[in-house]
């Protein structure tokens, strides 16, 4: 074990985020809404030695009534849409809604039109867009540090 | 470098077709199993204005055939008593296109989430025995899917998957696209099998179009293969480790994840390798330089694997919670037609790389250890074991530069192809019907959904709270079952 942490200790981060010398820190529940599982795949990178989202604050919750921001991959399948408003409405306020990846944002999306239900724009409101075929870690934890920072900006008047 | 490596033995072309009448669809199916030919699917294809057309794929090292009969009366008779493997095939055909097959009873729904609760889960009774609903969404960063446990205290007495949230309905769509395009779809299906899936399709379409891939278009293939296979193990280990919520494990093996996905990025502009196949043509080409670079790199992955490895073994608390648990026997595997490292960890000398003769493998031993017992800890080494196994063949791939490759004709063009592929979780069979230069339908049989089943018995009297260990020492992809 030894070894092994000796070894992780020498990892360096490539994540810098954004240096306003505020600290904070987001609840983040994610759902796959149809993905290739390309997203979850660098989702889950980024809580790896070298991005380590969590060093900052970005957690990922069990439950969307800890969160404070949904996000969201794949193309909405019409199996999935149910699910999905149904973990926005347990969601508390202010929420933010992220679309991570292409399929989210509703490009290039391939499938039967009676199994998809959409672009997420369409069935929720998105406040923060992630693009990339999936994002990779390194976009996703750029995008999320910054929306750490950001969060005023980000949160809409929704009341 | 092995010349038998080197050049093309066989060319495996396209299938012989064998058309039955309705009434003999079983006993032909049934005697090409006896023969020992091994089951890779069943499909059903709607033709206009036609009753369903009934595929089943099997296979021998000498070649393939497909079984194929037209559904007169809407009723077969099934086949799942002798290959229980066929059972989510003949639900599919059942919820897509209303194939009746008699003598599976209960045909309970697999597709259709429509169905009340109690036609698509087993009923069980008895003193204390409840059901816990897991899902669809999961608590983690994890793909969607509906699992309903039948327990009594902590132990499961049955399993009933309900898989499908992902359905983006991605072989219907591609129906009707030209023979070329319709790899976006296969693609599509599974980032983390993206590699396989294009490969098994491109296969399936050169087969059809009586193409066979020259010797530097299999080494291209096979290298972009190996790649997906490495860090999908190296993926795999890690989620084990965080089964036990090992965090040191867990992130050594994340960290090498990262470290090969950041090649692939390096090699192809993709981490995950995308479109890095085409039909009839090589996608890829290396320099010298890029080889060598690549070599190293992933020497330097396999020295820090053996380095990582050797210190997991002398965690105890890591090791005591992985023998024992989750025990799929041989038989069993043999049995439901379990594939990938999941048979091999429990003794099944089964790998579709020892017979790819459109790929780059000559000579190819399947790795099994001996001391394969089918457990959570025999997956974890089987995983390491192919890991070792992957990066040798990776050094010799990448010996030399890699010119684009292509492919000649070696046959004449048939309707029917079929692409076989190991993916990291297990032989992908690959089925397109084509018309023209028009693909009329793709069928893709992944090694998740060859596995989801097996999965589902495995967990049978085990405990709850270990599901989520067993579940990750299969490691089985939802999308690519989903499509």
């Amino acid at each position: 074990m030894f070894v092994l942490l000796n070894h992780l200790h020498r990892l360096r981060r490539s994540t810098t985020p954004q240096a306003t010398g505020r600290r904070g820190s987001l609840a983040l529940r994610h759902v796959d809404a149809g993905s290739c599982n390309g997203c979850e795949h660098e989702l889950t990178a980024a809580a790896n030695p070298l991005y380590d989202l969590q060093q900052y604050g970005l957690n990922v919750v069990a439950s969307p009534r800890h969160a404070d921001v949904l996000l969201v991959t794949g193309a909405i399948t019409t199996r999935m849409a149910t699910a999905l408003r149904v973990a926005y409405d347990a969601m508390p306020e202010p929420r933010l809604v992220a679309a991570l990846g292409d399929c989210a944002l509703g490009c290039n999306l391939l499938g039967q039109h009676a199994e998809l239900a959409g672009a997420l724009e369409d069935i929720i409101p998105v406040d923060l867009r992630i693009p990339g075929c999936p994002p990779t870690p390194a976009v996703i934890a750029k995008a999320l540090t910054a929306a750490l920072h950001d969060l005023q900006a980000l949160t809409p008047a929704r009341a | 470098m092995t010349t038998s490596r080197s050049d093309p033995v066989t060319h495996r072309g396209a299938p012989e077709i064998t058309q039955v009448p309705a009434g003999g669809w079983r006993r032909a199916c049934l005697d090409a199993h006896d023969k020992g030919e091994r089951f890779g699917g069943l499909f059903a294809t709607m033709r206009a204005e036609r009753p369903a057309q009934l595929r089943a794929v099997f296979s021998t090292t000498a070649g393939d055939r497909v079984i194929t009969c037209e559904t007169t009366e809407g009723t077969v008779q099934t086949i799942v008593g002798a290959i229980p493997a066929a059972g989510w095939d003949e639900r599919e055909a059942h919820d897509l296109h209303d194939v009746k097959f008699a003598g599976h009873d209960p045909l309970r729904p697999l597709l259709d989430h429509s169905a009340r609760l109690a036609a698509w889960t087993v009923s069980t009774v008895g003193h204390d025995v409840h059901q816990v609903a897991v899902g669809p969404i999961h608590a983690g960063v994890i793909e969607s899917g509906h699992f309903r446990f039948h327990v009594v205290g902590e132990r499961i007495l049955h399993l009933d998957l309900r898989l499908f949230y992902k359905r983006r309905g991605l072989e219907a769509a591609a129906a009707g696209q030209p023979v070329a395009a319709g790899i976006a779809y296969a693609q599509r299906a599974c980032a983390a099998c993206a590699v396989t899936n294009s490969v098994a399709y491109a296969q399936a379409c050169e087969a059809a179009l009586g193409l066979a891939p020259d010797r530097e278009l299999r080494r291209a293939r096979t290298l972009l293969l190996e790649l997906e296979r490495v860090y999908n193990h190296l993926h795999d280990i890690s989620m084990i480790c965080a089964g036990v919520g090992f965090a040191p494990g867990t992130m050594a093996y994340a960290a090498l994840k990262e470290r090969a996905q950041r090649l692939n990025e390096r090699l192809t502009w993709h981490r995950f390798l995308f479109d890095t196949i085409t039909v009839g043509n090589g996608a890829v080409s290396l320099n010298s330089e890029e080889t060598e670079h690549a070599r190293r790199e992933l020497g330097a992955i396999r020295q820090e694997h053996a380095t990582s490895w050797r210190e997991l073994q002398f965690v105890t608390s890591l090791q005591q919670r992985l023998g024992g648990v989750g025990v799929l026997s041989r038989e069993d595997a043999e049995r439901l037609g379990a594939v990938g490292p999941t048979a091999r960890a429990s003794g099944v000398r089964d790998d579709l790389r020892a017979d790819s003769p459109r790929l780059w493998y000559g000579g190819f031993r399947p790795a099994v250890s001996d001391t394969a017992a089918g457990d959570v800890a025999s997956r974890m080494t089987q995983r390491a074991l192919e890991l070792d196994q992957s990066l040798a063949l990776l050094d010799e791939l990448l010996a030399r530069a890699l010119p684009p490759g292509g492919v000649s004709r070696v046959s004449e063009e048939t309707g029917i192809g079929i692409g076989r592929v190991e993916s990291p979780r297990g032989a992908t069979v690959c089925l397109i019907e084509r018309d023209g230069d028009r693909l009329d339908a793709m069928h893709l049989r992944t090694g998740s959904y060859a596995n989801w089943p097996v999965l589902a018995q495995t967990v049978v009297g085990e405990l709850l709270p270990d599901f989520p260990l067993i579940n990750k020492s299969f490691e089985l992809c939802y999308a690519c079952a989903d499509r």
